[in-house]
């Protein structure tokens, strides 16, 4: 949000105002003559929202109503086909918008149920919206959450899902942002959660804050919206670090690589990284290994239980 | 009762140093292995302690095998061909059979001889074949840049982790059948003691097993 939001709604007013002198040429234009119809092309709708400081304070609630919208996210969003008033079916080519048109409220699932390609996708909305409804965001007490919506992650005016042969790295980086833009906290080198987790910061930058933080989803599928709370979220390594063996094996090349490339050798050999959890992860061998260590164990005590048997056989025999 | 100073202070000394080692690999390794647990140590620690452990391991060995090579605890090692395997038989005999019906030791400690062709093959095995390449293998992670992309069509450094692996099972193997068949001594801790105070006592009359044998 801009930090320069005009919060009263007469700065909004006045801005509109030097705004709409400049749009409507050199001629200096009573109130009267900017109102009325204004057109219904996006074009004639960002005229006033592509504002940034187009903003409000909401009488009841106090809030900013943030009412920019940025035209070039919005090209390049998921909606960006769209006119303005395929979803803002009020008569918002009037100015001011009617009343009618301003207590409206628009949402992702009431709007894509209808929607027939919704049908099509393998992840439908409605699944998403019961996975949300199980998320620890929808489930909370914490007065923090409340109300929380698709919103508070997607603007509808931004959002673009993630596609096939986007770089992973921009996709991770732009899913996290969506994340620490409100958990800033967690990103405090002194914040105790992901104590356990070494290279947070590089675990940050290579997998998403999702990926920890739902549960499994069948493959193929995206990643499933109920995000857990901190207790029940994935701690296993292994979920990440055993898949691809050989994509592993490259990245730990490399990775010994520009460590030796540092200092003395015998510093680089005690604190090198070279290995990665799952590099020795078999689980074949891991179940060989601990079954033969298990059936020697029994009979060893067997062993010995054998020999406390003829010890006690012998005591008897002596006395 | 007799008694035979039969372990140096410096075999004593490389015997619990590589002893503490075993264990600090062991489950620091663990942790590596299946980091994420309750009562591991943290990835990060558990890397530095391992490779420190694991270098010091490997410093132990060498001073282990000098150690035989200078001093007369070689000849220990040294396998004797004739009657092998009959020793072999009467060894694995006592351990299975024997043992359970109060019968005499097969083996006498003695000066010259302190192990049996049992403990001999065992020891021969773990000193001069798992842990080297234990070792090796452990070193070849730490310098992995230097291996070739593959071997044998298989990416060497998944060889040399499942190679690590293995011979790590192996040790830990060795170690529980070690540590209970020392207990088979005259007493239970008379094995221990020795390896303690590099004397070996069997202080216990030891007749009254061997008559029982006899009758
Ligand atoms: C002359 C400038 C101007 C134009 C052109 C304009 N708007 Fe607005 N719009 C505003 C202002 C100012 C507000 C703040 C609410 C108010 O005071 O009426 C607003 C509010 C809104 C709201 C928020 C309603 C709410 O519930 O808070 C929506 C949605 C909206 N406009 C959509 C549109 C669409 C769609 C178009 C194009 C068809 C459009 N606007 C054209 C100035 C404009
Ligand atoms: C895909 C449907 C969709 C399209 C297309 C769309 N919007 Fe919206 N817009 C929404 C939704 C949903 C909300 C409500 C967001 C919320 O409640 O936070 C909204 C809210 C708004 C608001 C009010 C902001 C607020 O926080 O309440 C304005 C202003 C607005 N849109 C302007 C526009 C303009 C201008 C365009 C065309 C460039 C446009 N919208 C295109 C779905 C759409
Ligand atoms: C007012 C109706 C409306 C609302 C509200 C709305 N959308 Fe859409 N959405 C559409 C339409 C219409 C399309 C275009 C469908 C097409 O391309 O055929 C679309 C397309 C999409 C697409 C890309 C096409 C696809 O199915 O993969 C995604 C993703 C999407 N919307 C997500 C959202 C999200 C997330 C929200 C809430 C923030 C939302 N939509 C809110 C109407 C809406
Ligand atoms: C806590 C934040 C959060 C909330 C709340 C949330 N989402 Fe998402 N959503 C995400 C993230 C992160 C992604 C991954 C974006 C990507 O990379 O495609 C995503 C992806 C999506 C996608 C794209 C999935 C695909 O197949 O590519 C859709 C559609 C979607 N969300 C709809 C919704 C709807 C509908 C709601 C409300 C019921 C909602 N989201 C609530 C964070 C959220
Ligand atoms: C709009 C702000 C906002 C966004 C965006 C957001 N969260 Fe949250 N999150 C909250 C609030 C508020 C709570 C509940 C209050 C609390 O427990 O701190 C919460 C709680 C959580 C918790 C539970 C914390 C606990 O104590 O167990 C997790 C985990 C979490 N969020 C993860 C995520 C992830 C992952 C994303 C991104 C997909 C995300 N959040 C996006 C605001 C947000
Ligand atoms: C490698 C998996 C993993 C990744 C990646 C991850 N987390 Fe977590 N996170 C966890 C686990 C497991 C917990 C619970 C244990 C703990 O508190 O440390 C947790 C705890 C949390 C909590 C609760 C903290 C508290 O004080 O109780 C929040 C909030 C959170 N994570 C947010 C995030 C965000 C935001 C991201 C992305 C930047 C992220 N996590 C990335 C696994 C992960
Ligand atoms: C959600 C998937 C995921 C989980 C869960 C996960 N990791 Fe990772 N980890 C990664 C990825 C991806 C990388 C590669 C980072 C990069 O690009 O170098 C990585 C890298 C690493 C690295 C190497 C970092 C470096 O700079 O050398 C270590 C060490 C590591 N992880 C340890 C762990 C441990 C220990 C756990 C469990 C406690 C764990 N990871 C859980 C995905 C994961």
């Amino acid at each position: 949000m801009n930090d320069r939001d005009i919060s009263v709604r007469a700065g909004g007013w006045l801005a509109l105002g030097l705004l709409l002198s400049a749009l409507l040429g050199s001629v200096p234009e009573t109130e009267a003559s900017i109102q009325g119809r204004l057109g219904t092309d996006n074009a004639d709708c960002l005229r006033c929202h592509r504002m940034e400081t187009l903003a409000y304070r909401d009488p009841r609630t106090g809030d900013i109503v943030d009412l920019h919208v940025d035209s070039r996210a919005f090209g390049h969003s998921a909606h960006g086909e769209l006119q303005c008033i395929d979803c803002h079916e009020g008569d918002f080519g009037q100015y001011p918008h009617p009343e009618s048109a301003l207590g409206e409220r628009l949402d992702c699932v009431g709007c894509h149920k209808e929607l027939h390609k919704a049908d099509k996708r393998a992840y439908t909305f409605k699944t998403i919206d019961e996975e949300f409804a199980l998320s620890i965001h929808a489930t909370s007490d914490s007065p923090k959450a409340e109300g929380f919506d698709c919103h508070r992650c997607h603007d509808p005016h931004g959002f673009r899902n993630s596609e096939v042969g986007q770089p992973i790295a921009e996709i991770v980086r732009a899913d996290n942002q969506i994340c620490l833009s409100c958990h800033t906290k967690i990103r405090d080198p002194h914040s105790t959660a992901h104590l356990w987790l070494p290279k947070r910061d590089k675990h940050w930058t290579s997998v998403r804050c999702l990926d920890c933080h739902t549960p499994l989803t069948d493959p193929g599928q995206p990643v499933s919206h109920q995000i857990l709370a901190g207790a029940d979220s994935n701690f296993d390594c292994v979920n990440c670090h055993s898949k691809e063996p050989r994509l592993l094996q490259r990245l730990y090349q490399y990775r010994s690589e520009t460590d030796l490339a540092g200092s003395g050798w015998l510093s680089k050999a005690v604190f090198n990284q070279a290995y990665v959890v799952g590099m020795s992860r078999s689980p074949l061998l891991d179940a060989l290994g601990l079954s033969v260590i298990g059936l020697t164990l029994l009979v060893l005590i067997a062993h010995g239980w054998g020999r406390y048997r003829a010890y006690l056989r012998l005591k008897e025999d002596r006395s | 009762m007799s008694a035979l100073y039969l372990y140096p202070r410096w075999l004593r000394a490389w015997h619990w140093i590589n002893a503490l080692l075993f264990l600090v690999l062991m489950y620091t390794g663990a942790s590596m292995h299946f980091s994420g647990g309750g009562w591991l140590m943290p990835f990060d620690l558990a890397v530095t302690v391992h490779n420190t452990a694991g270098i010091l391991l490997t410093l132990g060995w060498i001073g282990f095998v000098i150690g035989n090579l200078s001093t007369e605890n070689g000849r220990h090692y040294r396998v004797r061909v004739s009657g092998f395997f009959g020793r072999l038989f009467v060894q694995a005999r006592y351990y299975g059979y024997g043992i359970f019906h109060n019968a005499p030791h097969p083996f006498h400690v003695s000066a010259e001889m302190k192990l049996n062709t049992l403990q001999q093959l065992s020891y021969l095995g773990v000193m001069y074949a798992l842990m080297p390449l234990l070792i090796l293998s452990g070193w070849a992670f730490l310098f992995s840049v230097s291996l070739p992309e593959t071997l044998l069509g298989l990416p060497s450094v998944w060889l040399v982790a499942m190679a690590h692996l293995t011979l790590a099972y192996l040790l830990v193997l060795f170690l529980l059948v070690h540590m209970y068949i020392i207990t088979t001594g005259e007493t239970v801790t008379t094995n221990l003691r020795a390896m303690i105070t590099g004397w070996h006592r069997e202080d216990e009359p030891s007749s009254g097993q061997t008559e029982e044998a006899k009758s």
